[in-house]
């Protein structure tokens, strides 16, 4: 009996634990982005999310009449980032990016990027799958 | 890692079916004895008594215009601050932040659409919550959302990834459990007035048995990117001292649908 009620107790608990909520849900590239809408964005990064599904670069990018715009890039989910040698503080505010990415399907400023690159010609890989991986994968 | 996840599940488990057969119960709504390891027991169920979840600084009552078909129901309640220097010490740059969330009140504010609270807002919440403390672990289990967090004990960790509860890790000063808490994911807000964290945010929480059930819980917020120094807040957390007292689920993801999925609805 004392068993059947840990058993019921824990598989409540494990239903708890699985219930936090996100803001962003977990997707594939083509539910989101369209790769027929290339964006090319340089700017500033303004924070680093480290959070699941998905990792979000925001950067407030440097428009062609001069203004900002606040940009959100999606990269790969930490768990691939991690194993890449990123961590939380990879890409600190204040550091300079340029990104080339597919825009969202919605025309909002929202990108998805497989590699963030710096001015001295260097890049970091941002997507979820391997290098070279196809971004639906 | 799958010794700790069944771990937590115990403790969590325990903490939903409340008592387990056989066990003293030393306080109502609480497990064990009064002293586990030479430290104090601070199992049991504790609320905060105060408006901090409405404004952690000093706040008039004031009234909610836009709900105003529910009258008194529906107001802020006024409230002394709980802030020990008495006011937060934002830098200039980041008052403007504060603002806009002030402004884009009430469907800007993480708990009106149900996201987890963080730390150190789960503990004032209108809601009690219950700390399970075992030899090894230290649970909290809170009724809103059904949050919970497991205080490690041992070696502190680094979180893996950010999330909105963050990574506790707790050591014992003397009779004080000492919880620092990092890694939260930059959008917990403090309060529904709009003060907020950012991901950079430390919060070391003091919790210290004063009296067998009253804590005297601290909390002092270290977030650079915001504030020009470290602030603490300060208060006391009650025992729910009836013998049958537990935390009742709080799930308030399907009240808020509505809210969040207003225009796919079709009511706005």
């Amino acid at each position: 009996m004392l068993i059947k009620r840990f058993s019921a107790a824990a598989s409540a608990a494990l239903l708890i634990a699985g219930s936090a909520t996100t803001a962003s849900a977990h997707h594939s590239f083509a539910a989101e982005f369209d790769r027929n809408k290339p964006v090319h964005i340089e700017g500033v990064v303004v924070e680093f999310q480290w959070v699941n599904p998905h990792s979000w670069l925001i950067v407030d990018a440097e428009m062609d009449d001069g203004s900002v715009e606040r940009w959100a890039i999606e990269g790969g989910a930490p768990s691939a980032l991690l194993r890449r040698g990123w961590t939380r503080d990879t890409l600190p505010a204040g550091t300079r990016v340029i990104v080339d990415g597919s825009q969202a399907k919605d025309g909002k400023p929202r990108a998805n990027a497989s590699n963030i690159n710096f001015p001295d010609g260097t890049s970091l890989h941002f997507g979820a799958g391997g290098i070279g991986a196809n971004p639906d994968g | 890692m799958g010794n700790r996840l069944v771990a937590t599940a115990t403790v969590i488990g325990l903490a939903l079916v409340g008592t387990a057969p056989g066990t003293a119960l030393a306080q109502p709504g609480g497990l064990g004895p009064d002293e586990i390891n030479g430290r104090p027991n601070l199992s049991g169920v504790w609320q905060a008594m105060n408006t901090a979840n409405w404004n952690l600084e000093a706040h008039s009552a004031e009234a909610l215009d836009e709900f105003w078909r529910l009258g008194s129901l529906a107001s802020i309640p006024a409230g002394q601050s709980v802030v020990v220097e008495g006011s937060i010490p934002y830098r200039q740059a980041a008052l403007a932040q504060r603002e806009a969330n002030q402004a884009g009140w009430p469907k800007a504010d993480p708990e009106t659409v149900c996201y987890l609270p963080g730390i150190p807002r789960a503990t004032y919440m209108p809601y009690p919550f219950q700390i399970l403390q075992t030899e090894s672990d230290i649970l909290f289990a809170y009724s809103y959302h059904s949050a919970n967090r497991l205080v490690e004990m041992d070696e502190p960790i680094e979180a893996p990834v950010d999330t909105w509860m963050g990574q506790s890790n707790g050591r014992w000063e003397g009779d004080t459990l000492v919880i620092e808490t990092h890694a939260m994911n930059g959008k917990p807000w403090l309060d529904r007035a709009g003060n907020y964290l950012t991901r950079d945010a430390i919060v070391t929480e003091r919790l210290s048995l004063v009296s067998p059930d009253h804590i005297d819980y601290q909390a002092t917020i270290s977030d650079s990117n915001l504030f020009s120094s470290d602030w603490t807040i300060r208060m006391p957390l009650y025992r729910n001292i009836e013998e049958n007292a537990q935390i009742l689920e709080y799930k308030c993801v399907p009240f808020v649908e509505n809210l969040l999925y207003s225009d796919l609805i079709g009511l706005e």
